[in-house]
């Protein structure tokens, strides 16, 4: 699609400056001084002292909740990622025919979208508690359950609470973007298809969902970082209660820097998060756009 | 299809539309609601059965039932002896004693009795009737019609039927919820004292529900335990209504698989739309009632029975318009800066070849993969270093910088759609670069342009982490921060930090819902090409 | 055009870094102060703008009673206040003057300026000789105490009756009264409240601990966390969640949340501070409520378990004239700890008071507050003057939850003591 309209080679440069440095000096240098950290010791107060070396990455492999928190980490990214954009997909279809009311649905939908994530947080926790919780209320009163519940009786269903609220609030952008990418489809395709017997689900899988990849990518990496670097909504509803158990890679860290106060180990946490990060999204680009090629 | 097909299928449609509604006013003929009246509990620890204390209790019980007896009640008296050794190896007992008897009703001994539900119950009715109204005036007019497509009318018609049978649907939970409300939360609180208003009506109604009116005076002794209970059952009415929704849209759209699918359709709209509204009905409810109220441990409100609005004062009161305003403040700066930074960029990206196009796009975004909590401390440092500390200003960089790779992103995929012939004509006929983006591009971008913008404003209004940690005085609080006020060590009161959160989300929403068309016009394009 | 655009961002640039920049007068003194917040009030008795200290609030009182010395005063959340203070002090950016829970993790690095070289001799006299005591650490004086608060055991009376049962002095009668309160009610109410949150599982170690004769340090002052008396002491207050007599989900329960229960009546009793017949009243409930001393394990006798947080200063090599910033850091303290303010800050805030000047007022105000001294006086206070104390603090809780989990308590505290102390 490039047509070069650049008349000498400098120009593209120029025009990228101002947001060039704009992410350099408010997004970058913090990153570096991240990196610079993670190799230097930090007393418990947060004073930087001199550089130790890999210490603080030794340190933050063997703590002992180490693997508890990636594996927690892993579930919530996979579950949050995978469940709302196959949510988000299916309510995209559905929004995407033609019925009365469509323009409220969308708008309703947009909802969590907008509202903040402590907010979000902030509200299910109430919605959920056992002894004023609004669902127990609401429930009770339509006869559904006889007795308030505890719905959050264990450490694996306040994690499956907190995945939830993932989903909840992550929905919506997914959704946005598969129903742009169902717009821009050509109704003829799907007619040329029906005259030649194709079923719903050959439709599906044979024009739909290769003409939505596009926006299902754009979508995942983006929801990848985000939810990977999500902090409200663990630290609102659990704070990584019970003993990290209900922790992400995200919320442990900031355990252990302000509530522990092994600062060095936390900050080298982030950097290995970060490395995570790159790779997995990075391997996703570079194969979803090696297939696109229109860079 | 002919047309005497058509007529059969239609002839079809409609009886399983009366099929549909038969069956549902046959379920609601059925007694499945139930009531225990009469009901008196009376417990009594330490007693042994037999002793002294046993006896009295058991007497006082006697009479009780004695007395519900006398008026003709068919009460009967149970007991159930509890008995346990505790650490000191004494046995401690406690016995518990209740007096009831069971009433069975069905849906339409609800209906003109003037309860809550009485008014549902008869919309429901109305409904039903009026969707087979709809379809038979429909099919009327069907039938003159040669060719098989309907008419508009009969097309309006005939979706009067379907919304009426699919509102008749929606009011099933509601009729269900508002007994449940009337007869035990509603109850309980004019049992309770806790409200006094209209006290006599409210039980005169029960009076005329349960005995025809006969108890008088007595009705609030007899009703003070009521326990009501419905069969599960109760909830078939829902596939019931729903077999007559599918014929309803299969008699406007032809096909029965059509008017099941479309039936599952918008059942699962409503849902979604349900469960995506329930919290802010919490917040909206939680946000007007009293700080008593907002721990309402018994289950008693289902809506706040008073509406405070002096809530929304007392936080207007409490610094909230100064949070909101800085939150536009520095929301809308960031906004406009990042617009101002990211289209060049994105046009950059777009329209011209350079080496290390792709590695700009890849630091873009990587700028994103690490969460702000991690990179508080940098941030602090850069903004003691700028002199920015403490200031709108800064967090409205901040924010502008970290939403350039969303910014970049949406914004390249957005120009990249768009054939670059109108700018090439323009600069053809002597317009320079900047021209051709600002008179050309930027009109036709719009929708993605309006998007990205969108996208922005919210991620900067709801930033919560950074400010915390630049602000330092009340005066320059966005309203992320300014809410914290109202969760202190003491005491969090709900009522306030979900006004506060109302007010904060709604101008939000309502910017969302302006330019919804715009949003999936704008990211097609972002997306596609992406 | 394009130059234009150009110049426009580069004007925006500048004026973007320009405008903040102001400098304050030469002769002026500015202290950063930050305070935590206590209750719904706090930020508006405190801060600038503010309506709760009287009409107005305490930083526009004080300037005007203190010209020269300007208050740069920030009330922040306690979820919240870690976070800022670490970041500021990461940046060499300390506040002079801090409000917190602890303060010995600020020793190591020798931030903080000793009380001796800003604290008015009167005022020094004036704080409870007893809570002082903590803050000595290698001869000097480290911080100041800003307030109290100590914790009793808080019953239903009217449901304790009910039931038939007398208050609780011992582990087991508290298993027995909760047995029948369960019995009784049929489970709708739960007898004991524990909460051992993330931010107070170091309370449900003290209170177990502390009535089982354990402890987190033993008579030398050294951490003790794995003695048998604390193992014993944990697996009681587990066995207690196990056996169904508490709220259900200890570890995400909060102190508010018990209280709200407690005011709805749907719990019969808990360990709390002095503020809870207050936030029940505020709460709408009507509870028939009364204190009584922690049980105790057979054997040993209950101590109460005081909180005390602490006001402190940071040094700041770079002030122009040292002796005249700790004079203002002087002026603040005399100013906020002048009876008129600090009792009307104290009641307000609904805890007890930490300086011998403010506790006639108060008494006079509340004769209730005369019961709370005599508690006062018998605390036991944390050990918040060791170094370790925010890692063992976070440690406990940690081996608690674990424990709701089915962990080893031994287990878990042994390796607590062995980190703690290596």
């Amino acid at each position: 699609m490039s047509s070069g309209l650049n008349r000498n080679k400098w120009e593209p440069y120029i025009w990228l400056l101002p947001s060039l440095l704009l992410i350099a000096i408010f997004v970058i240098f913090p990153i570096l001084i991240v990196f610079k950290l993670s190799f230097s010791e930090i007393s418990k107060a947060g004073v930087v002292k001199g550089f130790i070396g890999f210490d603080n990455y030794i340190e933050a492999v063997n703590l002992p909740a180490f693997k508890t928190v990636m594996l927690n980490t892993l579930w919530w990214v996979l579950s949050v990622v995978i469940l709302s954009t196959l949510l988000g997909f299916i309510i995209a279809l559905v929004l995407n025919q033609k019925f009365h009311g469509r323009k409220i649905a969308r708008s309703i939908l947009v909802f969590p979208w907008a509202t903040s994530l402590v907010i979000q947080a902030s509200v299910w926790n109430y919605i959920i508690k056992a002894e004023y919780g609004n669902l127990n209320n609401v429930l009770l009163n339509l006869g559904i359950i006889q007795q308030a519940i505890n719905w959050r009786s264990s450490y694996q269903i306040e994690f499956v609470w907190e995945c939830w609220v993932g989903i909840f609030v992550t929905v919506p952008f997914v959704t946005f973007c598969v129903l742009s990418g169902l717009q821009s489809i050509d109704e003829s395709l799907y007619e040329s298809a029906t005259v030649d017997g194709a079923g719903f689900w050959q439709k599906l899988w044979h024009i739909t969902i290769p003409m939505v990849r596009p926006s299902l990518t754009v979508s995942t990496v983006l929801n990848i970082i985000y939810v990977f670097n999500s902090f409200p909504i663990v630290y609102t509803m659990t704070k990584g209660a019970p003993a990290h158990k209900t922790d992400t890679m995200i919320t442990y860290l900031y355990m252990l820097s302000f509530y522990e106060r092994k600062k060095g180990p936390a900050t080298a946490l982030s950097v290995i998060g970060f490395l995570i990060l790159c790779l997995c999204a990075g391997i996703y680009m570079i194969s979803v756009m090696r297939k696109e090629e229109n860079l | 299809m002919r047309f005497p097909e058509l007529k059969q299928q239609n002839r079809r449609m409609f009886l399983l539309l009366l099929l549909g509604l038969i069956l549902s006013l046959i379920l609601m003929s059925l007694p499945l609601y139930s009531f225990d009246v009469g009901v008196y509990t009376k417990k009594s620890a330490n007693t042994f059965v037999g002793d002294k204390k046993f006896q009295a209790v058991r007497q006082e019980v006697e009479a009780v039932a004695e007395d519900y007896r006398a008026q003709g009640f068919n009460v009967e008296i149970s007991e159930n002896v509890l008995e346990r050794v505790n650490s000191k190896g004494e046995t401690t007992s406690l016995i518990t004693f209740t007096v009831s008897e069971r009433y069975s009703r069905n849906f339409f001994s609800f209906l003109g009795k003037g309860l809550p539900s009485s008014t549902v119950l008869t919309l429901v009715l109305a409904l039903m009737a009026a969707s087979v109204l709809f379809a038979v005036i429909g099919l009327r007019r069907t039938e003159d019609v040669v060719h098989f497509s309907l008419d508009s009318r009969a097309k309006t018609l005939r979706g009067l039927a379907v919304a009426a049978v699919l509102l008749a649907m929606l009011l099933i939970p509601v009729f269900i919820l508002m007994n449940n409300v009337t007869f035990s939360r509603q109850l309980s609180l004019y049992n309770s004292e806790l409200i006094t208003e209209g006290k006599e009506a409210f039980f005169g109604k029960l009076d005329r529900f349960l005995f025809d009116g006969k108890m008088g005076e007595d009705i609030q002794d007899v009703l003070a335990g009521l326990q009501i209970a419905h069969s599960g059952m109760i909830w078939l009415l829902i596939p019931t209504l729903f077999i007559s929704l599918v014929a309803a849209i299969g008699l406007r759209n032809g096909e029965i698989k059509s008017g099941l699918l479309r039936g599952l359709m918008y059942f699962f709209i409503v849902i979604v739309c349900l469960i995506t509204l329930y919290p802010y009905y919490v917040m909206t409810i939680t946000a007007f009632r009293s700080n008593a109220e907002s721990l309402d441990m018994h289950f008693l409100h289902l809506f706040p029975t008073k509406w405070i609005w002096s809530n929304l004062t007392d936080i207007i009161n409490r610094g909230v318009p100064r949070y909101l305003l800085n939150s536009v403040f520095v929301a809308g700066g960031a906004t406009a800066l990042a617009m101002l930074c990211g289209i060049p960029a994105a046009y950059a990206m777009a329209r011209m070849n350079f080496v290390g196009k792709k590695a700009f796009l890849g630091f873009v975004i990587m700028s994103q993969m690490f969460s702000p909590v991690v990179l508080l401390i940098g941030i602090s440092q850069l903004m003691n270093t700028l002199h920015l500390n403490n200031t709108l200003w800064g967090l409205m960089l901040i924010n502008a910088a970290f939403n350039q790779a969303f910014a970049i992103w949406l914004l390249r995929g957005t120009f990249v759609s768009i054939s670059s012939e109108m700018e090439q004509a323009a600069m053809i006929d002597g317009c320079n670069t900047v021209q051709a983006l600002t008179k050309v591009l930027i009109p036709v971008a719009m929708p993605g342009i309006v998007t990205a913008l969108i996208f922005v404003f919210i991620n900067a209004w709801n930033e919560y982490t950074i400010a915390t940690v630049l602000i330092s005085t009340a005066q320059n609080r966005p309203i992320t921060v300014g809410i914290t006020q109202f969760s202190s060590f003491n005491m969090i009161e709900w009522q306030y930090m979900f006004a506060a959160s109302l007010l904060a989300t709604i101008p939000v929403v309502i910017l969302f819902m302006s330019i919804e068309k715009h949003l999936t016009a704008g990211l097609t394009s972002g997306g596609v090409k992406g | 055009m394009k130059k234009k655009l150009f110049a426009l961002f580069l004007i925006a640039a500048l004026v973007l870094c320009m405008v903040p920049a102001a400098f304050a007068a030469d002769d002026e003194i500015t202290l950063d102060v930050i305070i935590c917040q206590y209750g719904n009030n706090t930020n508006e008795w405190f801060e600038r703008g503010g309506k709760g200290m009287d009409g107005s609030n305490f930083v526009e009182k004080f300037e005007a009673a203190n010209p020269g010395i300007k208050l740069n005063l920030e009330v922040v959340s306690w979820n919240d206040v870690h976070q800022e203070v670490d970041t500021r002090i990461a940046n060499n950016n300390a506040p002079d003057i801090l409000n917190l829970d602890t303060f010995s993790e600020f020793l190591p690095d020798n931030l903080l300026l000793p009380v001796k070289d800003y604290c008015p001799d009167a005022l020094f006299e004036d704080f409870f000789p007893a809570f002082m005591e903590d803050f000595l650490v290698d001869g000097e004086y480290w911080a100041v105490p800003d307030l109290a608060s100590a914790r009793a055991l808080y019953y239903n009376v009217d449901m304790l009756e009910e039931v038939g049962v007398e208050v609780p002095t011992t582990w087991a009668e508290l298993k027995d009264v909760s047995q029948a309160i369960i019995d009784f009610y049929d489970g709708e109410v739960y007898p004991w409240g524990i909460d051992m949150t993330t931010d107070e599982g170091q309370a449900a170690f003290a209170y177990y601990a502390w009535g089982n004769g354990g402890g987190f340090i033993d008579e030398n002052g050294e951490w003790a966390l794995n003695s048998d008396e604390n193992v014993e002491a944990i697996e009681y207050a587990i066995s207690l969640v196990n056996d169904g007599y508490t709220n259900p989900n200890p570890a995400t329960q909060t102190r508010y949340d018990l209280q709200d229960m407690f005011a709805a009546g749907k719990l019969a009793m808990m360990i709390g501070p002095n503020s809870i017949p207050t936030y029940v009243a505020e709460k709408g409930g009507e509870i028939n409520m009364a204190t009584a001393g922690l049980p105790a394990n057979e054997g040993n006798t209950s101590s109460s378990v005081g909180v005390k947080d602490v006001m402190m200063a940071f040094r700041d090599d770079s002030a122009p004239d040292q002796a005249a910033r700790n004079e203002a850091i002087g002026k603040f303290m005399q100013f906020f700890y002048d009876p008129v303010n600090y009792v009307d800050w104290v009641s307000m805030e609904g805890f007890l008071p930490a300086v011998n000047s403010a506790v006639s007022a108060l008494v006079e105000a509340d004769p209730s507050f005369e019961a709370w001294l005599d508690i006062l006086a018998t605390c036991k206070f944390y050990p918040t003057s060791k170094a370790e104390w925010a890692q063992v603090r976070q440690g406990v809780t940690t081996v608690e939850q674990d424990a709701l989990t089915g962990a080893d308590v031994r287990a878990g505290l042994d390796a607590l003591q062995a980190e703690v102390t290596k």
